[in-house]
């Protein structure tokens, strides 16, 4: 913990963390001094001087917030008259050549210039001159799309693509009126990360071509979950709608600020990933290629289990804490041999030393913590002689070619639980369908060891059962996920005085608790 | 501060209004009067003769809606989605998409309003930042033989125009 220090604002002592600047300082005690170019992320530039404050005693009268150290027994004043003139005047100036197209405007209810205006300035525009008009609707590459008249020049786009992922893809070209942010000739943005300039775009400049027009962003729910895209597990924030007469849907994901995970950014692909959860799902339950009631399919499966002599279970490492130690139970009381083999899920080479991860699996490190085995030799040893496979949502065509699949299948029945409809699901002689992340809540370790609890954000008109629900059905002694959750404090020292509510948001970092201490 | 009291004498004590046929006959002979007047002659009596006679719809009636267009023909609608989002019966269902005639950035791909849902409030042309929807049709009978009659799409919603001049419109308050 930072050591504390005292300073004023407004005349009121306020206790702050040192080390650390004005805008961070005070926001963190709740009082906002407004910004627009600086971001915690990318450092302090200083150019759009909204951050204005004024100091009373020693110093300059008006330092700008982002650049100026909190310092012990500062005092700052913000709602000073000629503080206030500053921040109207400073609205003003943003103002001026801003075409005002919120109806079109993707941003428009996220948008820092509407909540500024608002809050700053609530004055009619004194321009008798025509506006500077710019290039709209530019095609940035990477999926952003760029309007240079509602750009307000701070250059947070530009300093993250120097900064951050280091490729430099933008520039700010001319000066004064004509200065507008773009890139090279024939150089798009192109790098794993360009989505994160639409998030940090404080106005509607940049916005993003895939959810262009799809929603007014006051419509969207926002929940806060984790991405299951790689096994970096990057808190995020679903946003997601159900349109009257239609489908809950997500319709984007944002990166949700987690300093011990992602901090403020993820990566294209993982933002992308929401389109798996609506797309390509499997909702019917199956007895071969027939559609049938959930409770036949699953009768039918238990007289499948009833007479199998060998049965392998195998696991997807996609599955949460509680789904696993439901299927582990469930594996056990059967006596079948459990794997969570999932070898293809690893993509050599695809990570970088940022957030993507070679492992497109959310989980892997339950598999571990829960002593299931994952290698291909014992998989494939009790496959030679099973009966039975019950899948629990592991893609096999990622680990194995057409062939491959059919001479480890064999003559083996299968019975499929998959969140989506694929061919090995249609080949399956049982099919489940189970609801995927976004629809249930669960727990999963990332690659890092830290411990994220998401909550259910989507609730579909047909709500699929979730893996630990199947599992019961099909004679798991572990009823719901409450009671895997139960079973997990006991496996994982660490949770044991954690309820799932009440794992803290940032998650929980099992290096630094007590990862030695898993008893299982 | 008290309300003011005004006492009414109560009637219905007397006698002659105690034996209740007097009454009746006494009420009867206004209502035979009445009758009888009217059948000879109709010409004074406060009825429309609707639908023959239609009423006078005043510019501020808040008839069915139409979108409006720009002078070429072109629905002006941005698809905001502000009448979507003030509307208190949730009767409008938008999808906007990109528009290329250089107008704007965006329009509606579809625009329905539901007038089973509509309660006729108004917030919509009122939400309206450029007068893109209005209720100044002049309809206020709206009849239909299905559900799905009563859902208007946007080329229903284009087709009517408005039943007042521009003048009139802009006098009314809009």
């Amino acid at each position: 913990m930072a050591d504390k220090i005292k300073l004023f604002v407004n005349g009121e002592e306020v206790e702050v963390e040192s080390g650390k600047n004005l805008v961070d300082a005070v926001s963190a005690v709740g009082i906002e001094i407004p910004h627009l170019c600086y971001h915690p992320a990318l450092g302090a530039d200083g150019n759009c001087r909204m951050c204005l404050v004024g100091l009373e005693e020693g110093g300059p009268p008006l330092v700008p917030a982002c650049k100026t150290p909190a310092q012990e027994g500062m005092k700052v004043l913000l709602d000073a008259e000629h503080i206030r003139k500053i921040q109207h005047d400073v609205m003003e100036f943003e103002l001026i050549n801003h075409p005002i197209d919120c109806p079109v405007c993707d941003q428009a209810g996220e948008c820092k210039l509407q909540d500024y205006y608002m809050g700053y300035d609530r004055k009619d525009s004194r321009m008798t001159v025509p506006q500077v008009t710019k290039s709209k609707k530019l095609d940035f590459g990477g999926g952003v799309v760029h309007d240079q008249e509602r750009c307000i020049v701070c250059g947070r786009c530009v300093r993250f693509l120097r900064q951050i992922t280091k490729t430099g893809e933008l520039g700010i070209i001319n000066r004064t009126d004509t200065a507008r942010v773009n890139i090279f000739p024939g150089r798009p943005i192109d790098n794993r990360y360009g989505l994160n300039v639409v998030d940090l775009c404080p106005v509607g400049a940049m916005t993003s071509s895939d959810f262009r027009f799809k929603q007014r962003v006051w419509f969207l729910k926002k929940v806060p979950s984790v991405c299951h895209g790689c096994a970096k597990g990057c808190s995020i924030t679903i946003d997601h709608n159900r349109e009257k007469y239609q489908d809950d849907i997500i319709y984007r994901f944002r990166p949700r600020l987690n300093q011990q995970v992602n901090g403020y950014f993820m990566c294209n692909d993982g933002r992308l990933s929401y389109r798996r959860e609506n797309e390509g799902r499997l909702t019917q339950f199956r007895l071969g290629k027939n559609e049938r009631d959930m409770l036949d399919v699953i009768t039918g499966c238990n007289k499948e289990i009833a007479h199998s002599r060998k049965t392998v279970v195998l696991v997807s490492p996609d599955l949460s804490l509680e789904q696993m130690v439901s299927v582990k139970a469930l594996a056990e009381k059967l006596g079948a041999t459990l794997s969570g083999f999932s070898d293809g899920y690893i993509k050599t080479g695809d990570g970088d030393d940022y957030l993507i991860s070679d492992d497109k699996a959310a989980n892997r490190k339950g598999l571990e913590i829960l002593g299931i085995d994952s290698s291909r030799k014992s998989f494939e040893e009790a496959m030679a002689d099973a009966e039975l496979l019950i899948n629990f949502n592991n893609d096999l065509s990622l680990s194995y070619d057409e062939s491959g699949i059919r001479s480890l299948l064999g003559d083996t029945r299968t019975i499929a639980c998959s969140t989506h409809d694929d061919e090995l699901t249609g080949q399956a002689h049982f099919a489940l369908a189970i609801s995927s992340y976004s629809e249930y809540a669960g727990t999963v370790i990332n690659c890092d060891n830290v411990l994220q609890h998401f909550t259910k954000a989507v609730t579909k008109n047909n709500e699929l059962p979730d893996v630990c629900a199947i599992a019961a059905e099909l004679g798991s002694p572990l009823q719901n996920a409450g009671q895997a959750y139960a079973e997990l404090q006991r496996a994982i020292g660490a949770l044991s005085e954690y309820q799932p509510a009440d794992i803290p948001a940032e998650g929980l970092n099992l290096n630094d608790s007590e990862a030695a201490n898993v008893t299982a | 501060m008290g309300a003011k009291v005004k006492t009414i004498a109560r009637r219905g004590s007397t006698l002659q209004e105690r034996i209740f046929l007097i009454e009746i006959f006494k009420g009867m002979a206004t209502t035979f009067g009445h009758f009888w007047r009217n059948l000879l002659d109709n010409s004074k009596l406060y009825v429309r003769h609707y639908p023959e006679v239609k009423p006078e719809i005043p510019v501020r009636w808040r008839g069915r809606h139409r979108l409006t267009s720009h002078e070429d023909g072109s629905v002006k609608c941005v698809a905001c989605f502000m009448c979507q989002t003030n509307c208190p019966a949730q009767c409008i269902q938008i999808q906007a998409g990109e528009r290329l005639d250089g107008k704007a950035e965006k329009m509606p791909v579809s625009f329905n309003i539901d007038l089973l849902e509509c309660i006729y409030c108004g917030y919509c042309v009122e939400a309206c930042p450029l007068d893109a929807i209005r209720m100044d049709t002049g309809i206020y009978s709206v009849t239909g033989k299905d559900r799905e009659s009563f859902n208007m799409g946007i080329d229903d919603l284009l087709a009517k125009q408005g039943a007042f001049t521009e003048e009139d419109y802009k006098k009314g308050g809009a």
